[in-house]
């Protein structure tokens, strides 16, 4: 695949998903009040915040899998009212089905609805390919370490094309190095297919690794507390004085010490 | 992406006791002592018919292959000439095969229906709970007036012991089902309830609906000797006849074609469950 021509700034200035005002209880929590953001087309968002902000449940809402109490999210203009193709989702434990292979897993969402099959197959291929899981295409999802069950996990969600990539803490169950790579495959995945991205994570090195923008979010009640453009040229060093600065300046927003809370 | 250091496909896990003798041998050894605590315990006892010996059962039990028996094809009325043994158990299976077959259907649809949708729980719940502790054999009496003892009463029987374990199994696998998976078939596109039972609910269950099964092929031979017992044709039936006529290794011969029948039952399953759960 060719990169896209348009510079990420351009593709931002279309507003791809829009946040407005929306709230979500459970019980006694107030998991979302409030909460606004808008991500613009083409973007690599990620969410930052202590356990309990509400980062899960604001992906889940603008993936249609949990319905807010109030306010609305758009996406592409239109209302979210459920789950759909155009948003793909990457889940933190990855959600493979173990009972299919992994050429199944990735086919999964290609067959609903049924699909031209000629087409489908070769599709498959691809994305395996692209994830770099050749050879493991007749693998069942216990035969494979976590980081090839998340490679699994983002071309099953790649498969249908949606416009949108959410990302639940993908990463967050490899290890280190596993991770480091993953970081810089995705980024590249992301730049051949210039999907939209929104990214949860608690660490904040992984987010100042992959975002343009980087949104940070406070717990009780979950909020929006601020946003980070992150200007730094890509691939970035985690050891240069900008990266090692933006991470400060995110981490003292936080506030508390979050990476011994987790 | 490429695959350098997190290729660690799990070794297939060789099953513990191939390659130690030592626990085959101990097995062997249980047998040979329990052979040995028989045949002196028919040796001791008077009169003889209270415990047939070990040889005396075998002889018995080669000797159901050594006669022919005719017996009536249900439904077709045709006649069919089968060695004894092999004539009996085939009568049993007359009835333990629909009696398991239709009671495991009509079990896993009735529990993968409650499983998933939550207002016919709360219908059937409570009825569940009064009718599940019933010992199928307690329905033998309806059995009887309703069909007669034959072969559709004791079918009925082991229809209504196949029902609940099948129920049970279906019922808990499809509650069971992780919410993450149902949560990642609905982004993939997964809209409507009964393509979700399907594509993800199913497979999901599948391991305890088999289970469920495996389980109800053991339980379902208690049950039918049980019926049979009370006068239904087959090889509990002949357990009974032969102990009227004080030929104890007889029906200990047939208690041993019951328990093999059974062997085979459970293997054969065993092997299709292997294969179907591959994923596991």
């Amino acid at each position: 695949m060719a990169l896209s021509s348009e510079s990420s700034v351009d593709r931002e200035s279309r507003e791809k998903i829009t946040v407005r005002n929306v709230s979500r209880a459970y019980d006694s929590t107030q998991a979302l009040e409030g909460v606004s953001l808008s991500v613009g087309e083409g973007e690599f968002c990620c969410i930052v915040g202590p356990s309990g902000c509400g980062k899960t449940t604001l992906l889940r809402a603008i993936a249609g899998l949990d319905d807010p109490d109030g306010g609305s999210i758009l996406v592409g203009g239109d209302p979210v009212t459920g789950p759909g193709l155009d948003r793909g989702m990457v889940f933190q434990e990855y959600a493979l089905f173990p009972w299919r292979t992994v050429r199944g897993n990735v086919r999964f969402g290609l067959d609903r609805p049924a699909c031209d099959c000629a087409d489908c197959e070769a599709r498959v291929r691809e994305l395996i390919d692209l994830v770099g899981l050749d050879g493991f295409e007749d693998a069942y999802p216990k035969e494979l370490s976590g980081g090839m069950k998340q490679r699994v996990g983002i071309a099953r969600a790649l498969a249908p094309d949606p416009e949108i990539l959410l990302m639940d803490e993908p990463f967050g169950s490899v290890d280190a190095r596993t991770r480091d790579r993953l970081h810089a495959e995705l980024l590249d995945i992301w730049a051949q297919t210039g999907q939209t991205v929104v990214f949860v994570t608690h660490d904040i090195d992984e987010a100042v690794t992959l975002a343009d923008r980087v949104v940070v979010m406070d717990a009780e009640p979950g909020s929006v507390q601020s946003t980070f453009s992150i200007g730094i040229e890509r691939p970035r060093e985690r050891t240069s004085r900008e990266f090692v600065d933006y991470v400060a300046r995110i981490r003292d927003e936080l506030g508390s010490p979050i990476d011994t809370i987790e | 992406m490429s695959t350098q250091t997190d290729t660690r496909s799990s070794a297939v896990v060789a099953g513990s006791f191939e390659g130690d003798p030592r626990r085959y041998l101990r097995g062997l050894g249980g047998l040979l002592v329990f052979l040995l605590v028989w045949w002196v315990g028919a040796m001791t006892t008077q009169p003889s018919y209270l415990v047939p010996g070990p040889l005396d059962s075998v002889r018995a039990f080669i000797d159901l292959f050594a006669t022919t028996t005719a017996i009536v094809v249900p439904v077709s009325g045709s006649d069919l000439v089968l060695p004894t043994g092999l004539a009996h158990l085939t009568e049993t299976l007359f009835h333990y095969v629909p009696g398991l077959l239709l009671g495991a259907s009509c079990g896993v649809s009735l529990g993968l229906a409650m499983g998933w949708n939550g207002a016919l729980d709360d219908w059937l719940r409570p009825l569940v709970r009064v009718l599940r502790p019933i010992p199928p054999l307690a329905w033998v009496v309806f059995a009887i007036v309703w069909f007669g003892i034959h072969h559709t009463g004791a079918a009925f029987i082991v229809f209504v012991g196949a029902f609940w374990i099948n129920f049970y199994g279906a019922y808990g696998g499809v509650e069971g089902v992780s919410t993450d998976l149902t949560d990642a078939a609905s982004t993939l596109g997964v809209e409507r309830d009964l393509s979700m039972l399907k594509l993800v609910a199913l497979p999901s269950a599948a391991p305890q609906v088999l289970t469920g099964f495996r389980t109800s092929i053991g339980r379902c031979w208690m049950i039918v000797v049980g019926a049979e017992l009370f006068g239904a044709p087959g090889v509990g039936y002949e357990i009974i006849n032969a102990s009227n006529n004080l030929a104890m290794a007889t029906s200990v011969a047939y208690m041993f074609l019951i328990s093999l029948a059974f062997l085979c039952m459970d293997v054969g399953f065993r092997l299709l469950e292997g294969r179907v759960l591959a994923w596991r």
